[in-house]
């Protein structure tokens, strides 16, 4: 087991194209990590610099208390698992899992051993004879995962493991990465650019865009607490709404819409003079309410909503609408039937929506 | 021929295939049996190096030792005599593989390599950390791609890997310009994109860049890109919608942006350039000035 740290980690491809910008990062031992972002943003450059198949161009990267810019990738003592769970289709489940041992010249009792092991913690051991293109697609990708399970690696670097697999098998190896970290405690970092995903399985999870970092924390707080209109719009689906306006005196206003900003929040605003400015308001979807009791206790946050799409999700409703010709979604309880076409009342729960800088688009804290 | 050879050089030593730890301070040599022939420097001439190479095959140490059938391909690669018997059944094609200097034994990953195919498919080494592969169009249920190969490779062997893949080819005719042509346009593409498996066909528009003098080439980037020339967000944007096959929806799903937002920041490119990225023509135009900016 190890811990991971990367210092003022740079990637810089030919013509001055940056790629990661400036990444620092704790990578704590026995941590589930995820890097996510959209595509472009460096998280996969990350991984790769991590295991050595991309050079660092400047910044250093520790495993343990150890400088390992230079060390080659097979000396770093890391098991990869990539997004094409690819086997050797010709070999049985056993010498797919064996291989990469008998490559690194293991004695056979000690590959058995291991093999055996990881067909344990898998599940596999009734498959070790069938050949790939006798297995399931998850059963294809538990094998995988076993090849770098017998490595007995220090670290584990996940890129995009489950983008191949349909969204049910998705759900599925979620839960089964989930359990086999938790078994063997191994420090992973898990590349994906699936909010879900990173929402489900990480310990920390770390945003990215543009190469740099954009906030460091547990899903829980990243979802609660964004750092700026990024990370809001990104952790979370459906995604965060945001509204612009102007800031007035205990009002957020959209034209003719004014919405009261409890004092808790308006008092910091206030402090931080941004009456009678421009405002970005985030609110998640699940903090605009239509149920008659909050409507009742909320007569100041109210608004009237044309219902543009009512999508039944089950026990909930997402409903799209538009206030001041600006486009937000609201997840509201299915128990209250909405349907497209008709104008409901709707009102916003402040006290746990967002204020963001106009021009830095920070959230105001 | 060995007996012989031993009276003219002293120092000789022959083994058999698969020995290991050979002396640095000889050069070997293959012999058509297969045996690995070693003669000391101190007693080789250039002229006798030279010499000996017309019917011995030189072998480098760290290199696998060719089979029959690679050395029958090099044979007519390299047009010799010897290359008149060998016969081809199958279309095949060329794959041009490269790996980091020093990262990984050859023989290691001939190992590996043999073990993706149904068949041991001839490998041709040009130095330690880049060859070819040949591989022949026979359809096997459970073939894999190159992209998954490179990946199985690179969790098992620890190595970047980069693929350039050529078309299919019938017959041994033009084989030496079709090996030359693959090489060196292998050493070119990969300045142009990220990707580490690239075939032939995906690398067409890369290779007339090249070939473009950099003076037209900066000419193309300025004159096509314009005020965007270094507005790299947006040229990231149209990037992006061209790899997505112009698919709005899909770029805007990929940048993680609105797709009204990439409608209004493609018109707003049309309106300063006056180029619908929209339309096949003008995009393969900014594809080639992008790729021109490289």
């Amino acid at each position: 087991m190890a811990d991971l740290k990367l210092v003022n980690i740079r990637k810089v491809y030919d013509k001055d194209v940056v790629s990661v910008k400036d990444f620092s990062l704790e990578i704590r031992d026995k941590e589930f990590l995820v890097l996510v972002g959209p595509s472009g943003c460096g998280k996969s450059t990350t991984l790769r610099m991590i295991a050595g198949l991309e050079e660092i161009s400047g910044g250093d990267l520790y495993i343990g208390d150890k400088r390992v810019n230079d060390v080659p990738p097979k000396d770093r003592d890391i098991a990869m698992v990539f997004q094409n769970y690819a086997l050797y289709p010709h070999m049985d489940v056993y010498n797919n899992m064996a291989f990469g041992l008998k490559l690194r010249k293991f004695k056979k009792d000690e590959i058995k051993k291991r093999v055996d092991n990881a067909a344990k913690i898998l599940g596999l051991e009734d498959l070790l004879t069938r050949k790939p293109k006798a297995l399931s697609g998850g059963q294809r990708q538990r094998v995988a995962l076993g090849r770098a399970i017998v490595r007995d690696a220090e670290v584990f670097l996940m890129d995009e493991p489950l983008s191949n697999l349909d969204a049910k098998l998705r759900v599925q190896m979620r839960a089964e990465i989930q359990k086999l970290h938790r078994r063997l405690q191994t420090t992973t970092v898990y590349v994906t650019h699936d909010q879900t995903e990173a929402m489900t399985m990480a310990t920390r999870l770390v945003v990215m865009k543009d190469g740099y970092i954009q906030q460091v924390g547990a899903p829980k707080e990243v979802y609660d607490e964004p750092n700026n209109v990024f990370v809001g719009g990104f952790i979370g689906s459906p995604a965060m709404n945001f509204l612009n306006g102007k800031l007035e005196e205990n009002y957020f206003v959209m034209d003719d819409v004014k919405i009261l900003v409890p004092e808790g929040k308006m008092k910091y605003l206030r402090e931080q003079g941004y009456v009678g400015k421009d405002i970005i308001l985030g609110v998640r979807p699940e903090d605009i309410h239509d149920e008659p009791l909050f409507l009742d206790f909320s007569p100041e946050t109210k608004i009237k909503a044309s219902i543009e799409v009512a999508e039944l999700m089950g026990a909930e409703i997402i409903l799209y609408s538009k206030v001041n010709d600006q486009d937000f979604v609201a997840r509201v309880d299915a128990r209250f039937s909405v349907a497209a076409g008709e104008t409901v009342d709707l009102a916003f729960d402040l006290n746990k929506a967002h204020f963001f800088d106009c021009e830095s688009e920070l959230r105001i804290k | 021929m060995i007996n012989q050879l031993r009276k003219i050089y002293s120092s000789l030593l022959v083994y058999s295939e698969g020995h290991d730890n050979l002396d640095t301070t000889y050069k070997w040599f293959v012999t058509g049996e297969n045996e690995i022939v070693g003669i000391h420097d101190e007693e080789l001439t250039s002229k006798d190096v030279s010499l000996l190479t017309t019917f011995l095959l030189p072998y480098n140490i760290n290199l696998p030792i060719p089979t029959d059938e690679e050395r029958k391909w090099k044979n007519a690669i390299h047009a010799t005599e010897s290359s008149a018997n060998f016969e081809i059944k199958n279309p095949y094609r060329f794959i041009y593989f490269s790996i980091k200097k020093n990262q990984i034994d050859p023989t290691v990953f001939k190992d590996a390599i043999h073990e993706l195919f149904a068949n041991p498919v001839p490998i041709l080494w040009g130095n330690g950390h880049e060859g070819i592969i040949i591989e022949e169009q026979i359809d096997y249920e459970d073939s894999i791609s190159f992209e998954e190969i490179k990946d199985i490779l690179m969790s098992d062997l620890s190595v970047k890997i980069h693929f350039f893949i050529g078309s299919y080819k019938e017959g041994l005719e033009d084989i030496a310009q079709y090996y030359h042509s693959l090489t060196n346009a292998a050493k070119k593409v990969f300045v142009y994109t990220n990707k580490t498996v690239v075939t032939y066909i995906d690398a067409v528009p890369y290779l007339l860049i090249n070939q473009t003098e950099p003076d037209l080439r900066s000419d193309i980037g300025k004159t096509v890109l314009q005020e965007y020339i270094n507005d790299e967000e947006t040229l990231k944007m149209i990037e992006t919608f061209l790899q997505c096959n112009l698919n709005i929806s899909e770029t805007a799903k990929v940048l993680h942006m609105h797709r009204n937002s990439l409608q209004y920041r493609l018109d707003r490119f049309f309106e300063k350039t006056g180029i619908d990225v929209r339309q096949f023509h003008h995009a393969m135009t900014v594809y080639l000035a992008l790729l021109a900016r490289k």
